[in-house]
C-alpha cells in the first residue's frame, strides 16, 4: 500500500452541477413490462430513482465552467489567483486539445497558470484532488482549481437497460489553496491495468478509430441489449468482483493511513456505483452504516467521476474528517482522508442549456469557415 | 446456515414472492434476471465470502446449484 501525505493544501470549496433535464425511473413503467411491481423491485434492489442528463449542446466543460464561476464568485475569489488548473474528464470536448486547456480560456485565468488534463472515471476526483496536494506542496502553487466530471448518461443510449437507469451527468469545481497552517490529507490509491477492457470504449481512439464500418457496429450483450461498440461497455459482473476485493479493504487502508477509527471519520463518501454495491461495501467494511450515505445514488444516479463530490455537495452539515472511495475504469481506485474544516459547501446547483448554445449544425459551419479563415 | 434459511434469504435476494424449493428451477421464476444475478453475486459475497462470474449462472440450474456454490 503507497500513502501519500501533505499536510499544507487546504480544500476550500466545492460545487456540482447538473444539468436541467431528468429521468425518474417512475416514468419508465414500459421497459418493466408495464408492471408497477417490477418497477418498484428494480427500485427496492438497485436504488434506481432520479438522473440528470446532458441535452447535446451540453458538454463537461459547460458544466464545469459554470460550476467554478458560480463558486468563484461565491468565495469572492479573485481568478487571477488561479496558478494551478487540473481537469479530470474522459469525455472531453475535443480530441484535443485538453479540456483544461478549453476552460482557462472560457475562465479567461491568467496566463501564469499550468494547465492539464487527467483522464479518468470514478477514482478521478481522488487522484485530481492527489495531483493538485502533490503540485501545490512544490510550494510553487498558491491556488489550485480543480474541475472534474463525465457524461455517462448523455453517451449511454436510453434502450440499454443495463447501463441507462445507473448513470446520470454532473461536473464540479473545487477551490484549493497552499496554507501555512497544518492540514493533514492521506492519499492511498492504485491500478490493475490488466482490467483495462472491463469498462472500455473499445472505438474511437487511435487503435481503432471511428468511421463508415464502425460507426453502426452492434453488440448484443448478457441480457440480449443491443448495445453501440462506440458507446461504450462494461463488465458488470466482472467490475462488482474487483469492487467488491477492493472498495471495503481501500476504505479500512485509508483509515489506517490517518490513524483514524470509524469512530474519527464525519462522513465516509463511497462512489455511488449503484445502492446494492455500495451497501455491500459498507457491510464488508464493517464501518456505520449511518455515515455513509446511500440514497445520493438515488437522488443522482452514479455520476461517475463526480460521484464522490456530489455526495459531499450533498451533506448539509458542516463536514470536518471525511474518507472518500472511488474506484472504477482503468481498473484503478483511490481513497483519501481529509480535514475539510471550513469547507464552503456550495451545494448542488443546475445547469441551463444557454438559448444561444451552438447547435451541431452551427458548429459544424463554424469550423468550415474556421479552414477557410472566416471565423463567425 | 440451513437450508431453510438460505431458502427464506432467497426469497429477499430474489425479490419474489414464489415458493422456493432447493428444486426451484431458475429459469421458471420470473424474478431470475440480470437484476437477481446481481443480487445473489453480492449475496454469496457477502454471506460465504464467495466469488462467482457470469460463466458459473450459466451453469447453475436451480436453487439447489446455487445452494452448492454457497458450500451448503
Amino acid at each position: 500500500m503507497t500513502v501519500a501525505f501533505f499536510n499544507h493544501t487546504r480544500i476550500c470549496g466545492i460545487k456540482t452541477v447538473l444539468p436541467e433535464h431528468f429521468i425518474d425511473i417512475d416514468d419508465e413503467l414500459q421497459y418493466f413490462d408495464n408492471n408497477p411491481k417490477k418497477l418498484a423491485r428494480a427500485k427496492k434492489m438497485m436504488g434506481y430513482g432520479r438522473r440528470y442528463i446532458a441535452d447535446e449542446r451540453t458538454t463537461v466543460t459547460d458544466m464545469a465552467v459554470y460550476a467554478a464561476e458560480k463558486l468563484l464568485l461565491e468565495m469572492k475569489i479573485d481568478r487571477n489567483d488561479i496558478d494551478l488548473l487540473i481537469f479530470v474528464n474522459q469525455k472531453p470536448d475535443y480530441p484535443e486539445p485538453c479540456d483544461a486547456c478549453v476552460a482557462h480560456g472560457k475562465l479567461k485565468l491568467n496566463k501564469n497558470c499550468t494547465s492539464l488534463d487527467i483522464n479518468l472515471g470514478c477514482s478521478g476526483y481522488v487522484h485530481g484532488l492527489l495531483t493538485a496536494h502533490a503540485l501545490m506542496s512544490s510550494g510553487a502553487y498558491k491556488t489550485c482549481l480543480l474541475l472534474v466530471g463525465d457524461l455517462c448518461a448523455r453517451t449511454t443510449d436510453q434502450t440499454n437497460r443495463k447501463g441507462a437507469p445507473v448513470f446520470g451527468d454532473a461536473a464540479s469545481a473545487t477551490v484549493l489553496t497552499y496554507t501555512s497552517e497544518e492540514r493533514n490529507a492521506y492519499f492511498v490509491t492504485g491500478t490493475d491495468g490488466t482490467g483495462w477492457n472491463k469498462i472500455v470504449h473499445p472505438l474511437g481512439g487511435m487503435r481503432l478509430p471511428l468511421d463508415k464500418d464502425t460507426i453502426d457496429l452492434y453488440a448484443e450483450d448478457t441480457i440480449g441489449n443491443r448495445v453501440l461498440l462506440h458507446k461504450g461497455i462494461m463488465k458488470g459482473e466482472d467490475v462488482f468482483n474487483f469492487t467488491m476485493d477492493v472498495a471495503p479493504a481501500l476504505l479500512k487502508d485509508t483509515m489506517k493511513a490517518a490513524n483514524w477509527t470509524a469512530d474519527d471519520v464525519d462522513l465516509f463518501a463511497i462512489h455511488q456505483a449503484n445502492k446494492q454495491i455500495v451497501e455491500n461495501i459498507i457491510a464488508k467494511a464493517e464501518i456505520p452504516p449511518e455515515k455513509a450515505p446511500v440514497d445520493v445514488f438515488s437522488k443522482y444516479a452514479n455520476n461517475s467521476t463526480n460521484s464522490v463530490v456530489t455526495v459531499l455537495c450533498d451533506q448539509t452539515n458542516p463536514l470536518k474528517n471525511v474518507v472518500l472511495c472511488a474506484f472504477g475504469i482503468g481498473l484503478s481506485w483511490g481513497g483519501a482522508a481529509l480535514d475539510l474544516s471550513g469547507l464552503y459547501n456550495g451545494g448542488i446547483a443546475h445547469y441551463v442549456t444557454p438559448q444561444d448554445a451552438p447547435s451541431r449544425e452551427r458548429q459544424i459551419k463554424y469550423w468550415i469557415n474556421f479552414f477557410k479563415g472566416e471565423e463567425e | 446456515m440451513t437450508n431453510e434459511e438460505f431458502l427464506t434469504e432467497m426469497l429477499d435476494v430474489l425479490q419474489t414472492e414464489e415458493q422456493l424449493s432447493m428444486d426451484t428451477v431458475l429459469d421458471d421464476l420470473d424474478e431470475w434476471d440480470s437484476l437477481s444475478v446481481m443480487a445473489t453475486m453480492a449475496f454469496l459475497e457477502k454471506s460465504f465470502g464467495i466469488k462467482t462470474t457470469m460463466k458459473d449462472y450459466k451453469e447453475m440450474k436451480t436453487i439447489g446449484d446455487i445452494a452448492k456454490k454457497a458450500g451448503l
